[in-house]
């Protein structure tokens, strides 16, 4: 059983506490400590890094510490890695004429 | 709750009862370091402004000087000038006058020389050790501390543990009626708009826009925008994906109260609640502002990786003058059980590990805070006595 903290439960993204590797099955904790649920990582997860905790559509927003931290780039399933191959900023960009 | 502190003139409470030895220009080191050398309980504040700065750095260093002599944790004051630096010792003084200590000023310009000022020196530095030496602790309401904050060495853990242990601490001691004051204005970049909700009114939402909006206009005057640099490529490799993530993660510091004022850089707060402080993420800057501004005590929050394997968190090595520092670690680069536990006064690290909830380590973390506050030493106040001069916030330029 590896693990992951789901910071605020409003999140849809979970940080893993150790290396998870495909196929773990991860328990979801909360901030107080509590298991809140139970996944399976779709794919590998480094340690800091995060996985999905819900499905989350192209284009919708990605959550942690109950926060928009981004927008997602393409469909991403539950217990996938969540980085950035799949999550944008949600800021606009920086003006161009900048020099 | 309760802590043991110190009361003063002004109806402010230390939580140290030391005696600063102040000086007012680089010059000046040599004379204020001999001074507060010989005096055992005296304590130097040594700096490099030098003269060749303009208006907006020299308030600053005012403020600053001023600051670190008006802070509770100060007993009494003594400024070393030459006579003829900016700002003047005379002037620091005056200032310093307001918080109603006792302050003496010494310029060398007017005297008999350096041995004369010296003689001086000595003698009205013994004086004030001995007056301190009588002072008593008495229980005051946790209402009169100030706490402080820095994240250093941030890892892709600080957010969920040492960040998110500080906001919880700072909630309470806010809660208890306390102070608490956060800066790195380069940091809340990317979650400013989380800050601007948080603000008490609109006028403290458009100061707090204000300092964000100065601040990357100094930064784009260089060529640069600080939107395209974040998150670093050491970031995303530790696992933050966007610059929204890395400001939520430093956020997680301040907790989740009100957002009550916006201060500048080594500006002292006129109420209670959490304040904002203008000013960049250096370490030594921050901590030299929070201690102008009325701190009493600093908690750092060092992430990981190589900053958790010094004995003093990267930014200011050595002895810092007049504030104790609680030093906290959300993950440790090497086991607990080597010289690492000699470094840091909280292991959050236990919150990664699942061993402990975040409320559990603030628990910890708030008890230390009034212990330290009586008068327990921190890791960081027994370590050698090294020392470097402070550092201020400056924008301009040097002439």
């Amino acid at each position: 059983m590896k693990r992951a903290m789901m910071i605020n439960p409003k999140d849809n993204t979970a940080t893993a506490l150790e290396d998870i590797e495909v196929g773990d099955t991860v328990s979801l904790t909360s901030k107080s400590g509590q298991v809140v649920s139970e996944i399976t990582a779709r794919q590998a997860v480094p340690f800091g890094h995060k996985l999905a905790s819900a499905n989350i559509s192209k284009g919708d927003k990605v959550l942690k510490y109950g926060e928009v931290f981004g927008l997602a780039t393409q469909s991403i399933n539950k217990g996938d890695y969540v980085h950035v191959h799949n999550v944008e900023s949600a800021l606009p960009p920086p003006p161009k004429e900048v020099k | 709750m309760e802590f043991l502190g110190y009361e003063r003139p002004n109806g402010s409470v230390g939580v140290r009862n030391h005696v600063a030895v102040i000086s007012s220009g680089r010059c000046a080191n040599e004379m204020t370091v001999t001074i507060a050398d010989m005096v055992k309980g005296a304590v130097p504040v040594l700096h490099t402004h030098p003269c060749v700065r303009l208006k907006d750095d020299n308030d600053r260093a005012l403020r600053v000087l001023a600051g670190i002599g008006s802070n509770p944790n100060v007993a009494a004051t003594i400024v070393v000038g030459i006579g003829c630096e900016n700002p003047s010792p005379a002037k620091i003084g005056e200032e310093i006058v307001k918080s109603k200590k006792s302050v003496e000023v010494l310029s060398i310009m007017g005297s008999n020389g350096f041995q004369d000022v010296l003689d001086r020196g000595l003698a009205t530095a013994r004086s004030m050790v001995s007056a301190a030496s009588q002072m008593q602790r008495k229980p005051f309401a946790l209402s009169y501390l100030t706490l402080g904050v820095k994240c250093g060495g941030s890892s892709a853990v600080s957010g969920i543990a040492g960040n998110s242990v500080t906001g919880r601490v700072f909630d309470r001691l806010i809660t208890e009626g306390g102070t608490a004051i956060f800066s790195e204005t380069t940091e809340v970049i990317g979650a400013d708009h989380l800050l601007v909700k948080r603000a008490i009114n609109e006028e403290v939402a458009r100061q707090f826009r204000k300092a964000v909006e100065r601040m990357e206009a100094r930064i784009k005057a260089t060529g640069e925008d600080i939107r395209g640099t974040q998150p670093t490529r050491g970031n995303i490799a530790e696992g933050l994906t966007t610059i929204e993530e890395k400001s939520l993660g430093a956020l997680a510091k301040t907790g989740t109260s009100p957002l009550q004022g916006v201060l500048e850089y080594a500006e002292r707060p006129l109420g209670k609640g959490l304040f904002f402080m203008d000013g960049s993420a250096m370490t030594s800057e921050l901590i030299s502002g929070e201690a102008a501004a009325g701190v009493h005590i600093h908690i750092y929050n060092v992430g990981g990786g190589i900053s958790s394997s010094f004995r003093c968190p990267p930014g200011w090595i050595g002895e810092i003058p007049i504030l104790p520092q609680i030093s906290v670690v959300s993950k440790q680069s090497k086991p607990r059980d080597s010289q690492e536990k000699e470094f840091f006064d909280i292991y959050a690290d236990t919150v990664i590990e699942g061993k402990e909830s975040v409320e559990q380590v603030a628990d910890r973390l708030f008890e230390e805070i009034i212990a330290v506050a009586s008068g327990k030493l921190t890791k960081r106040e027994m370590h050698s006595g090294y020392r470097e001069p402070i550092v201020m916030y400056t924008t301009g330029p040097i002439l």
